[in-house]
């Protein structure tokens, strides 16, 4: 709860930094706030909360669990924003006070357990992100992004809609533990039909935000359009808390229907994975190879929901929660080398990378533990975070989605290899000249290859937390 | 006998000692690899082998005190739910034989690289991988459980990768580098699902509970043999076996010390420890034993039919090697768990050594691999020759040398096991002699057939160089005496040594392990194996020496001085036309329509699909909303409709 | 008219609200497929979002819990923050294409 208020109270406080003019203290001010939000989320570790707002918001562990990677990956994420304070972005104090307002949204999305806060904190986050998607007004690539996802967006969130209002028709409640009791046990077997259509539809409108087969259409075109800065935003915050909340939503107020949505999410597993992976293999974008790598990962942590088996704790959610971490820190490091890149080279094919190895060896080696960490090799906390959850899914018994999801990650190795191959392999242009990088950037990427690497050696001080 | 001793036997040393084995090379990889720039070669090669040394030695102090098996628990690694993995080492008999190998040859193959890496500029560079690679190796021997033996595995892969593709400027070599991670990859994911299902049966991943547990279970239990089955997958990818070996050949792109070190002496054997770790779940599984059998015998003869013509000094090893490694699991296959590891060992001398006599010779020769422009080179090079003759000789399975015992031991199961498998295997024999001395006599018999430069570029190698080579040719020569019951009065030092790890197995099926073929047959065996090392070696020189054959060039043109004297080859021609050429014809038909024909194209199908899939997908993702809009709709209705009868 | 409002709705039957509300339903998912312009594509959105709107008020007023009507006013205000940021968005499309034509707008692709 203090990290909601905080994040709010920081917010327009930097709408109000915003006004001084001077880039130059908002990018610190922006990251020692969230800093301090950091500290006060972590300060509730263990700590027993009565529910908010007449149970309609917890603050547990998990939510601070979950809380804690969103948080995280945001303030490492700020110091890739120096190109917008160089270039004197007259907006920037917006920006910041948008990625704290759909922080908000991120960790009420996170701590939920009332629909109307899942829906609320749904709508913070995805509003902002319109705003984000279309924030380079002059580029239509990005005026594009921002429509597609803006269009399908409030179609999905209807779909999500009309999915809570027949599971509130079925059972008379909005509480998720009211929820569990009365989908285990409908009082009226007639409305049966309408409470499972309701699920059906919420899951859809869920799956569509975390980016789940056959609702990641928008994925690619949209985290291509917009500026690398919030493509990494989105792929990393938006898809945590996504993940957070469908998974306390199947695992707190659903288990009793287990047996009805399981088929499908299994289903939307394995055709994730597929299309994903696939569809990342025959790129030649390395920013949309990391939009459709993205779609693979949602893949594979939706293995998770499958061997959920309604528990917020345990083998799997500590998974989702691992793998969650894994993947954000390696995905920022990705998306931060490459947004430096893009800028100085003015393109985000591999070909932009040719030659980093030598041009830019820290930069090159970030980006390498980031793709190897994605394609799940060992000693990197990605391959950690694989096995935690197709481990969960094996003591389950899912064996086929395991060996699926196996395969699957071997053609990930394919994709995730090339930048390595452009990197270090492929002599740099002509006159190519280094990368320009400055310190907190340098330190940020040399913490984040750090942190994968760490969580892939001892991942045991955070993987059985949950 | 003695009695496994369960873990929790507490480690007689202070947990620092196990911890310093791995440490130390890790150690010299941060600092050759933090200091690439500021050191000289000479200085990285010396911090390269020195820590080497000091695991080298460490290892010698605890396998000479040696008295109990025992786990050392380093930390609390992992606990999720019910996943428990401790970071813990085991000590046995196994890990501390593999200890002494990966950190004995490996000492002797970081001084080698000494003197062979000294003209290359990324030394540092070379060092630091080499050391990262015994660090990996040395994780996959002493973990305790298989998670850390994966981590191993995957690192000495990932050690492998970058190693091959070291001279990355050139394209050709990269492929290679990629296509060894590939095909690896394959495999591993067979180990990895093997391992997901030995959690799924066992509840645990640590060697002690899982084979305790199993050593209760009947034989032939399904899921046993599912679990054995992937466990293969993986090991036939590591450890180049059919039909996952192509990557082996094309490895040698690498510098050759790598060669010597990971694809011949150890990384390429971490299947077979593998195996053995997990031989009570293999014991259980006779029919994964059977295809064990069959793939390895396969191999050998497959390989050792392709070797027969290549011209690549290195690609001729290669194939040795892929054929060797066959042998291996040949004997694993007929559950001689202790003989495979006995030729693990004996390879690791004498096909090291070979790895580096051929790269003494490169060297020497400035980098020429190519066998018809050698010739001659026993004058220049009067070490490297020696001991590649012992070499070769050991290969050949020739007493007294190494690979003699080894071998001959592999062929005895066999031929208890199935008459079949022991033919192939003794075909082998006969063909790894014939190219072993094809590949001696064409480098270093005859005229020289190198450029004048060359020629007076000739030179015996530096001190660093030759002193492995005299140590491993000592071994290859005299390493077989622990395994020759005939010598030693009836004692098998190493199947003695080693019987502990294989209670579980001999529990199972005692029968297995007690049969003695009678001497008679023991005999006749040995001879019959003999011969045909010899039969090899003698046809080779006829053809190599006496009549001086040179491999034909690529685009050879068979014209007037030829015909001129064709009558003086009309005995030539004779054996050419009922030995060599169908012969040499089945090699290149084999390595041409069976390796490139058939296992390349399949291994590519996986390629070409993927493409053609995300091809396809790129047709729906039109760009246009309202197709994505339609498609989700689609998805929403076909959701619901799937659903409908269900509701 | 002593009826309360909730007793108004309960003149109806529920089925009724249902069918009226998934009809509502389904014409503002037709209309944005087949509409282009991205104006009148959003105002269908709306539709739906109306849709669940009445589908909460009946269910409220029959299970006479008032948290289904408490939801129509959180989804009545979010969706007018999402009318002004869509309008936004679609003013600056209109700005750079001088268009609001959805499928004109295809260069992220594949």
């Amino acid at each position: 709860m203090t990290s909601i208020i905080l994040l709010s109270i920081f917010g327009i406080l930097n709408l109000f930094m915003g006004f001084m003019r001077s880039n130059k203290v908002l990018l610190p001010g922006a990251m020692l706030l969230l800093l301090a939000v950091f500290g006060a989320n972590l300060a509730d570790w263990n700590v027993v909360h009565a529910p908010y707002f007449n149970n309609m918001l917890v603050v547990d562990n998990y939510t601070v669990a979950f809380t804690g990677i969103v948080v995280l990956t945001t303030i490492v994420l700020l110091p890739f924003s120096r190109s917008y304070v160089v270039a004197g972005e007259t907006n920037l104090a917006e920006y910041y006070a948008l990625l704290l307002f759909s922080l908000v949204g991120a960790v009420m999305m996170i701590g939920y357990n009332h629909l109307i806060m899942l829906f609320v904190g749904i709508e913070i986050l995805s509003i902002s992100m319109y705003v984000l998607a279309g924030s380079s007004k002059r580029d239509s690539r990005s005026n594009e992004a921002a429509l597609k996802y803006f269009l399908m967006g409030a179609f999905a969130t209807g779909i999500l809609l009309f999915g809570i209002a027949l599971l509130y028709g079925a059972t008379g409640t909005f509480v998720l533990s009211d929820l569990a009791g009365a989908v285990a046990a409908p009082e009226n077997a007639s409305l049966q039909p309408m409470l499972y259509i309701g699920i059906l539809m919420m899951i859809i409108g869920i799956g569509f935000k975390v980016s789940a087969a056959p609702f990641h259409f928008w994925t690619p075109d949209v985290y291509e359009g917009t500026p690398t800065f919030f493509t990494a935003f989105m792929s990393t915050v938006v898809k945590t808390a996504g993940f957070a909340a469908f998974l306390k939503l199947l695992a707190v107020a659903l288990p009793g229907a287990q047996g009805f949505w399981l088929p499908t999410i299994q289903a939307m597993c394995a055709l994730t994975l597929l299309l994903g992976n696939v569809g990342a293999a025959v790129q030649t974008s390395t920013k949309r190879m990391l939009a459709y790598s993205s779609v693979s990962h949602a893949g594979y942590l939706l293995i998770g929901l499958v061997a959920s088996r309604g528990n917020l704790t345990g083998d799997a959610a500590s998974g989702i929660f691992f793998y969650s971490l894994a993947y954000s820190i390696a995905t920022i490091a990705a998306f931060g080398v490459l947004k430096l890149v893009a800028d100085h080279r003015q393109r985000d094919d591999y070909a932009a990378l040719n030659g980093l190895g030598k041009t830019n060896p820290l930069l090159a080696f970030s980006m390498t533990v980031a793709m190897l960490s994605l394609a799940g090799i060992p000693l990197t906390g990605g391959f950690f975070g694989k096995f935690f959850l197709l481990a969960a899914a094996a003591g389950q018994g899912y064996i086929g989605l395991v060996v699926f999801a196996v395969i699957m990650s071997m053609v990930g190795l394919y994709y995730y290899l090339r930048p390595l191959i452009a990197m270090y392999l492929r002599p740099a242009e002509e006159g190519a000249t280094p990368v320009p990088v400055d310190g907190i950037q340098t330190a940020t990427l040399a913490l984040l290859a750090l942190l994968s690497i760490v969580l892939g050696i001892v991942p045991g001080f955070l993987s059985g937390i949950l | 006998m003695q009695e496994t001793v369960l873990p929790g036997a507490n480690a007689p040393y202070s947990t620092l000692l196990y911890v310093l084995i791995p440490l130390l090379p890790f150690l010299g990889f941060l600092l050759n690899g933090l200091l690439n720039r500021k050191l000289s070669g000479t200085v990285a090669g010396l911090i390269g082998s020195a820590t080497v040394l000091g695991s080298f030695l460490i290892s010698v102090m605890l396998f000479l005190n040696f008295e109990y098996q025992y786990t050392v628990q380093l930390f609390d690694w992992i606990s999720v739910g019910s996943l428990q993995i401790p970071f813990q080492y085991q000590i046995d008999q196994l890990s501390l034989i593999m200890l002494l190998l990966v950190t004995g040859v490996g000492f002797l193959i970081h001084v080698y690289s000494i003197g062979y890496m000294h003209h290359d500029e990324n030394v540092g560079k070379f060092f630091s991988f080499l050391n990262l690679f015994i660090f990996s190796m040395l994780l996959l021997v002493m973990g305790a459980n298989f998670v850390i033996l994966f981590i191993g595995w995957e690192g000495v892969g990932l050690c492998s990768y970058l190693l091959i593709g070291f001279w990355n400027k050139n394209t050709a070599y990269n492929n290679a580098a990629k296509k060894a991670f590939i095909i690896n990859r394959i495999g591993d994911l067979g180990f990895l699902l093997g391992i997901f299902l030995i959690y799924l049966t066992f509840d645990s991943v640590q060697y002690a509970e899982v084979f305790q547990k199993a050593s209760t279970m009947q034989i032939g239990t399904g899921v046993i043999t599912a679990i054995t089955l992937l466990l293969f997958v993986g090991a036939m990818g590591k450890s180049a076996q059919l039909p996952l070996y192509t990557w082996l050949p094309d490895a040698m792109a690498g510098p050759t010390p790598v060669s010597a070190l990971i694809h011949a002496a150890t990384m390429v054997t971490a299947g077979i420890y593998m195996v053995l770790r997990a031989n009570v779940l293999f014991t259980l599984a006779p029919d994964t034993l059977q295809v064990v059998a069959i793939v390895g015998a396969a191999t050998a003869l497959f390989a050792a039919t392709i070797g027969l013509a290549q011209n690549d000094i290195k690609k001729v090893l290669a194939y040795s090697t892929v054929s060797q490694l066959g042998y291996m699991f040949l004997a694993l296959g007929v559950m001689g768990y202790s003989t495979s590891l006995f030729h693990v060992l004996t390879h690791a001398f004498f096909k090291a050594l070979m790895f580096l006599g051929a790269g003494s010779v490169i060297h020497a020769m400035s980098n020429e691999q190519d066998l018809r422009r050698m010739g001659g080179l026993r004058k220049a090079l009067p070490i490297t020759f020696l001991t590649f003759l012992i070499g070769c000789l050991a290969i050949s399975g020739i007493p007294p040398f190494s690979g003699f015992f080894s071998k001959d031991e592999i062929l005895a199961h066999a031929f208890e096991h199935n008459k079949v498998l022991w033919a192939m295997g003794l075909l082998t024999a006969f063909l790894t002699a014939f190219y072993m001395f094809r590949l001696l006599f064409l480098a270093f018999f005859g005229e020289f057939r190198g450029t004048a430069e060359q020629k007076h570029h000739l030179h015996e190698s530096p001190a660093s160089m030759t002193f492995p080579l005299i140590v491993l040719a000592v071994l290859a020569a005299v390493g077989g005496f622990m395994g020759a019951p005939m010598f030693t009065g009836g004692h098998h030092y190493l199947a003695e040594y080693l019987a502990p790890i294989f209670t579980y197995s001999q529990r199972l099926l005692p029968a297995a392990f007690n049969a003695e073929p009678d001497h008679n047959t023991e005999l006749m065996l040995m001879g019959l194996s003999v011969a045909a090392g010899l039969l090899g070696i003698i046809l080779a020189y006829v053809f190599y020496v006496v009549r001086a054959q040179r491999p034909a060039e690529e685009e050879a043109q068979r014209s007037g001085p030829e015909s001129l004297v064709y009558h003086k080859y009309y005995i030539d021609e004779l054996y050419n036309a009922v030995f060599t050429r169908p012969i040499m014809a089945l090699s290149n038909g084999l390595y041409k329509f069976v390796e490139n024909g058939i296992i390349n194209p399949v291994v590519g199908v996986f390629g070409r699909a993927v493409n053609g899939g995300g091809t396809l997908l790129r047709y729906v993702q039109t760009g246009a909303v309202e197709t994505y809009l339609i498609l989700m709709v689609i998805g929403i209705v076909l959701i619901l409709g799937l659903n409908f009868g269900r509701f | 008219m002593d009826q309360t409002i909730p007793e108004v709705i309960r003149t109806v039957p529920l089925q009724y609200y249902v069918f009226f509300a998934s009809a509502l339903f389904a014409i503002g998912v037709t209309g944005v497929l087949v509409r282009r312009n991205a104006i009148i594509i959003f105002m269908c959105v709306e539709l739906m979002l109306n849709a669940v709107n009445i589908l909460l008020t009946a269910f409220s007023a029959y299970r006479a819990d008032p948290n289904g009507q408490i939801f129509v006013f959180f989804i009545m205000a979010v969706a007018a923050a999402e009318v002004s940021v869509g309008l936004g968005i679609i003013v600056m499309i209109y700005r750079n294409f001088q268009t609001t034509d959805v499928n004109l707008l295809s260069r992220l692709k594949w």
